[in-house]
C-alpha cells in the first residue's frame, strides 16, 4: 500500500520545486504587483488601503510618465530597424566562402562574448566627450551624455552592440540554408545581388526575421541596464524609459504603488506586441 | 562586385569588433595615452600596471568569485530542477499533468524585469538580501528550459522507460545512465545558456546586494570608481581580464557555435 501511494505522489514531488518557484517568483509577484497598483502602499511595502485606479490616474497625468512612455516607444522605433538593418547587412555581406569571410563572421558574433556591463562600460568610456576615442578619432565634439538626441543615439548604438552577436548568428544560419542552386538559377536569369536578396533570400528567411523582430521589440520595451549605466535617464529625462522609471519609483523614491502601476503598463505593452506579431506571423505564407 | 562586397563586409566587421580590440589595447594605456593628439589606437608602452591596479585598488577578485559561485551553483540547480520537471512531464501520466505544465510555461509571458519590485519585497521579507541565495533565487526557474527539454525528451518513446523499469532499473538510474547521455547536446547548450544568463544578469543583483563584498562582477565593474575619475586604464584592464577567457573560447569554438545555432533555431 505504501509503495502505491509513493508511485502516485512521485510525479508531484518531482515537479514540486518547479511549481514552487513559479508560484513564488512569478504568480505571487504578479498578483502583488497588480494589487499594489490598486492600493496606497507604505515605504515598507505594506498595503494601506484600496484606492481604485487613482495610481493609474496619477501616472497617466504625470509628465515623467509621458516622457518614459514616449522615450521607450521612440527607442523601440529607432533601435529595431537600425539593429535589423545592420545585422542583416552583416549576415548578407559575410555569407561567402574563404578565410576573410570566416574572419568577418567571427568579428560579427564576437560582441556576444562580452558581458552586458563590460560592453556598456567600454561604450561609456569610448564615448566620453573629453577623452573618449570616438570624439578624438573622428574630430567631432558631440556631447554624448548632455545632448538629448545624442544620448538617445548612444542608447541605440549600445543596443546594437549588445544584440548583434546573437542576432547575427541567427540570420547567417538562416541565410546559409537558402539553397545555392536557387541563387544560381536567379543569377543566370539576370538577377543582380540586391534582387536575389529582396526576392529570394528575404522571403526564405522570413520566420527567422519575425523571431528576431519579436525578441528585439520585447528587449527594447524592457530596456533598463543601458539607461542605468550610460545615461541615468538624462539629460532632462530624455532617455528615461519605462523600466528605468519603475526602478526609480520603486527603489529610489520608495513609491511601490506607482512603480507597480508602471510594471502593469509594461506587461500590457509587451503582451500586445507579442500578440500583434503572432497574428502577423500566422498570416504570413511559409516557404519552408 | 566581389571585392566591393568583401571590402564592405570587412569594414563593417572591424567597426563591430572595434570596442573589443580597443579595450584590449587601452588596458595597457598610460593616463597620457588617452589624451594624446592625434588619438592613439595602440599603447605607448606595454606594461601591466593597469592590471595590477585593477586588482589592488578594487574588490575585483571578490566580485569575480561571487559571480562564478552564483553562476555555477545557479546553473546546476536550474538544470536539475528543469530536467526533473521535464522528465516528469514527458514520462509520467498523472492527474492535472497538462494543466500544471501550462501553469509553468505560461510564465514565459511574464518578463522578470517587470516583476522586480514585488520579487524584491519577497526576498527582503525572507531576509535574503546580501546573500548568494538571494542573488540566484529568481533565476532558479527557466520555463523555456523545461519547455525545450520536454520537446526533446518526448521524441523518445515512453516504452523505453517502461522496458527499463521492468528490467528493474530505477527512475534515477534510467535518467542518469540512459536519458542524460542521449540528451547531452541539448542539456549542455541549455547549461551554457543558463550560465551566461546568470553571469550577465545586472538589474536583479544590483537590487539585492548592498555590501561591496556581495556584489557580482557585472555590478561591481560599474562601481570600481576608476571611470568616474577618468582613470580609464585599470577599468579597461578589468574588462579585458574578464572577457579574455570567453573571447578565446568563442574564437576556438566558432564552428560548433555557428552549427548549433543553425540546428537549434532553424530545425535543419
Amino acid at each position: 500500500m505504501k509503495s502505491r501511494i509513493s508511485i502516485k505522489t512521485k510525479p508531484y514531488i518531482m515537479i514540486f520545486p518547479a511549481l514552487l518557484l513559479v508560484v513564488l517568483f512569478s504568480y505571487i509577484p504578479f498578483i502583488l504587483t497588480l494589487l499594489n497598483s490598486l492600493h496606497a502602499v507604505s515605504l515598507s511595502g505594506k498595503r494601506l488601503g484600496f484606492v481604485g485606479l487613482s495610481n493609474y490616474q496619477r501616472l497617466f497625468g504625470s509628465q515623467s510618465f509621458h516622457a518614459s512612455l514616449s522615450n521607450t516607444i521612440r527607442f523601440t522605433l529607432l533601435f529595431v530597424p537600425t539593429n535589423i538593418t545592420i545585422t542583416l547587412l552583416a549576415a548578407t555581406l559575410s555569407n561567402r566562402k574563404g578565410w576573410l569571410a570566416n574572419l568577418n563572421q567571427i568579428f560579427f558574433f564576437l560582441p556576444m562574448a562580452v558581458g552586458l556591463s563590460s560592453m556598456l562600460m567600454i561604450i561609456k568610456m569610448m564615448f566620453n566627450p573629453s577623452i573618449g576615442i570616438v570624439n578624438h578619432l573622428t574630430g567631432v565634439h558631440i556631447q554624448w551624455f548632455n545632448n538629448p538626441n545624442a544620448a538617445m543615439a548612444l542608447l541605440v548604438i549600445a543596443g546594437v552592440f549588445l544584440d548583434i552577436g546573437f542576432d547575427f548568428l541567427l540570420f547567417s544560419a538562416a541565410l546559409r540554408n537558402v539553397p545555392n542552386d536557387l541563387k544560381e538559377v536567379a543569377r543566370i536569369n539576370g538577377a543582380n545581388g540586391f534582387q536575389i536578396f529582396r526576392h529570394l533570400e528575404l522571403p526564405l528567411i522570413g520566420p527567422t526575421l519575425i523571431f528576431i523582430i519579436v525578441t528585439n521589440i520585447k528587449d527594447a520595451m524592457l530596456i533598463s541596464a543601458p539607461v542605468l549605466i550610460l545615461t541615468e535617464g538624462g539629460p532632462f529625462r530624455s532617455t528615461q524609459t519605462l523600466v528605468y522609471q519603475m526602478y526609480l519609483e520603486g527603489f529610489k523614491s520608495g513609491n511601490y504603488a506607482l512603480g507597480s502601476a508602471i510594471a502593469i503598463v509594461v506587461f500590457a505593452l509587451t503582451f500586445i506586441a507579442l500578440l500583434a506579431l503572432l497574428h502577423f506571423e500566422r498570416r504570413r505564407i511559409y516557404y519552408q | 562586385m566581389k571585392t566591393l562586397r568583401a571590402t564592405l563586409s570587412t569594414l563593417l566587421s572591424l567597426l563591430i569588433v572595434f570596442p573589443i580590440l580597443y579595450s584590449i589595447s587601452a588596458s595597457f594605456f598610460q593616463y597620457t595615452d588617452f589624451t594624446a593628439l592625434p588619438a592613439r589606437l595602440l599603447p605607448s608602452s606595454l606594461n601591466l600596471s593597469n592590471y595590477v591596479r585593477s586588482f589592488a585598488e578594487s574588490s575585483l577578485a571578490r566580485f569575480l568569485f561571487n559571480s562564478l559561485l552564483t553562476s555555477i551553483v545557479g546553473t546546476l540547480l536550474r538544470m536539475t530542477i528543469s530536467i526533473l520537471a521535464a522528465y516528469t512531464f514527458s514520462f509520467f501520466s498523472f492527474k492535472g499533468r497538462n494543466a500544471l505544465f501550462i501553469i509553468i510555461v505560461a510564465t514565459m509571458l511574464l518578463p522578470p524585469d517587470a516583476l522586480i519590485i514585488a520579487n524584491f519585497t519577497t526576498i527582503r521579507a525572507l531576509r535574503l538580501t546580501d546573500t548568494y541565495l538571494g542573488i540566484i533565487s529568481t533565476s532558479l526557474l527557466a520555463p523555456t528550459h523545461i519547455f525545450m527539454l520536454r520537446q526533446y525528451f518526448r521524441m523518445m518513446s515512453v516504452e523505453y522507460r517502461e522496458a527499463a523499469l521492468i528490467e528493474g532499473c530505477s527512475d534515477s538510474r534510467f535518467l542518469m545512465t540512459l536519458l542524460m547521455p542521449m540528451s547531452m547536446a541539448v542539456v549542455l547548450t541549455l547549461a551554457i545558456h543558463s550560465f551566461s544568463t546568470i553571469f550577465n544578469d545586472y538589474l536583479w543583483p544590483l537590487l539585492v546586494t548592498n555590501k561591496t563584498s556581495m556584489r557580482t562582477v557585472q555590478v561591481g565593474l560599474t562601481m570600481m570608481g576608476f571611470s568616474e575619475n577618468l582613470d580609464y586604464g585599470p577599468q579597461f584592464a578589468a574588462i579585458t581580464l574578464l572577457m579574455a577567457p570567453i573571447l578565446i573560447a568563442f574564437i576556438a569554438l566558432h564552428k560548433p557555435i555557428k552549427e548549433s545555432v543553425s540546428t537549434r533555431f532553424t530545425g535543419r
